[in-house]
């Protein structure tokens, strides 16, 4: 059966709308799972990933009326999902710069010793390093596999742009990371 | 090596980035419907929060809460310390009576901070069960009375954990129970910041300070170590932003009378 998604987004919206507690937990089921990870995969913690999923689903539901369907509910989902994540990390970057960076991030290397540990510890730290502009479009699209339509739909930029971002951003990991390399492989 | 090479590695070592171990689904919707149901009764209401004169309802509910917080301090003997980085002149009128409390009491600290825990513990699902009774309906009287009584609950378990803490920090050995009961309250606090009582100014200046010192002492014990350093800047939070006295100008402490 071929339904159009698009059809099936605006029937879910319309049933949430009608004040449907399971269309709403549809919804929710529907589209958490991608969120979720894309959020933590921006903030490296898993607290925050909640807080900022939570806040997406809160957003959108407070605005779903505001769904016009131009783009799929899961573009406008990542469009909602994105903001709250990169507002909530520039809340979290003043409040680490404040309590000298406390991060419970685990310690890759500790778990995987050897060169290939080195190498993910450091590209680890590059892409975070990544400016704000550059680092959602890397970790959408190398990290967790999104398009570069559905990165442009969920950021509001054109599609080249998105494209001349992920080369900005895979340059600057090649920098970053190629000294490093080249002493352990060459 | 070539770029070809490099972008093979950059992809792989890239999947493991910042990757999560699960997803907490439940936990997220139980909260999801909680915070939209405290963000509806909020904007059904532009009720005005006079927090400092809730009154002897609020006192007699927070009682034990904030004696046991007050007793730890004493029983710790850490208040000269506090009293010395955080001159508060409040406080000398308490200490009389409080005193008494701690002269009287046997309890050890692990003790006593299982049950300061257990006072605050259900805070965060009463804060939950509010927000999910009246979701539509207009907030009455009571109800915005039993949100208040819950916030201030939550103040002073808040301000017995901190205390606690810096009394167990001081001395090098803090009790596992606080890397979860800091959690909890972190936790609490930050769906309290979404809730109807972000609406006064005041009360959103405090929850704010509180969710940056939480949040700092929840890293600090869930690391494990003892920096002098990191418990420096702790400190260095809870004074310069006087959140221990916002909390017990907040919290109708003077409303309780010893030993309850």
């Amino acid at each position: 059966m071929n339904e159009n998604p698009r059809l099936i987004d605006r029937q879910l919206v319309h049933r949430c709308l009608a004040g449907e507690p399971q269309a709403e937990r549809a919804l929710y089921d529907a589209h958490v799972e991608r969120i979720y990870r894309l959020v933590h995969r921006m903030a490296g913690d898993a607290d925050l990933a909640a807080d900022f999923t939570q806040e997406t689903f809160i957003r959108a539901f407070d605005r779903l009326e505001q769904f016009r369907g131009d783009s799929s509910l899961a573009t406008w989902l990542h469009t909602i999902a994105v903001s709250v994540a990169l507002n909530g990390m520039r809340s979290v970057k003043r409040l680490r710069a404040r309590t000298d960076n406390i991060d419970e991030t685990p310690d890759l290397a500790a778990r995987q010793p050897g060169f290939t540990a080195d190498l993910k510890a450091r590209l680890h730290s590059a892409i975070d390093a990544l400016s704000e502009k550059l680092r959602p479009v890397f970790v959408m699209h190398d990290v967790e596999g999104y398009t570069h339509e559905e990165i442009a739909g969920s950021l509001g930029i054109p599609v080249g742009t998105s494209k001349a971002r992920l080369f900005d951003a895979r340059a600057k990991l090649r920098i970053a990371l190629s000294a490093f390399a080249g002493d352990h492989i060459a | 090596m070539n770029d070809d090479r490099m972008d093979e590695l950059l992809a792989e070592a890239a999947r493991d980035y910042n990757a999560p171990a699960g997803i907490p689904r439940e936990e997220m919707w139980t909260r999801i419907q909680a915070e939209r149901g405290a963000r509806r009764s909020r904007g059904s209401t532009h009720r005005v929060w006079l927090w400092p004169s809730v009154g002897v309802a609020a006192a007699v509910l927070l009682a034990v809460g904030v004696m046991l917080g007050r007793r730890m301090e004493r029983s710790t003997g850490s208040v000269s310390t506090v009293a010395r980085v955080a001159p508060d002149s409040s406080r000398t009128k308490q200490s009389t009576s409080v005193a008494a409390v701690g002269a009287r009491g046997g309890d050890s600290s692990a003790d006593l901070i299982g049950k300061l825990r257990h006072e605050t513990t259900d805070t965060d699902r009463q804060v939950r069960e509010l927000a999910s009774r009246t979701p539509d309906a207009p907030v009455d009287e009571s109800t915005s009375l039993s949100y208040r009584l819950v916030v201030l609950k939550h103040l002073a378990g808040s301000e017995a954990m901190i205390t606690a803490f810096r009394s167990e920090a001081r001395r090098g050995e803090v009790d596992a129970q606080i890397a979860a009961w800091s959690k909890e309250l972190l936790s609490t606090t930050r769906m309290l910041e979404a809730s109807q009582a972000n609406d006064d100014p005041t009360m959103r200046r405090l929850l704010r300070d509180l969710d940056l010192v939480l949040a700092q002492i929840k890293q600090y014990v869930t690391r494990g170590t003892s920096d002098p350093d990191d418990l420096a800047l702790i400190e260095q939070s809870i004074i310069k932003r006087g959140v221990i006295n916002k909390l017990r100008s907040t919290v109708p402490a003077r409303n309780v009378p010893a030993g309850t």
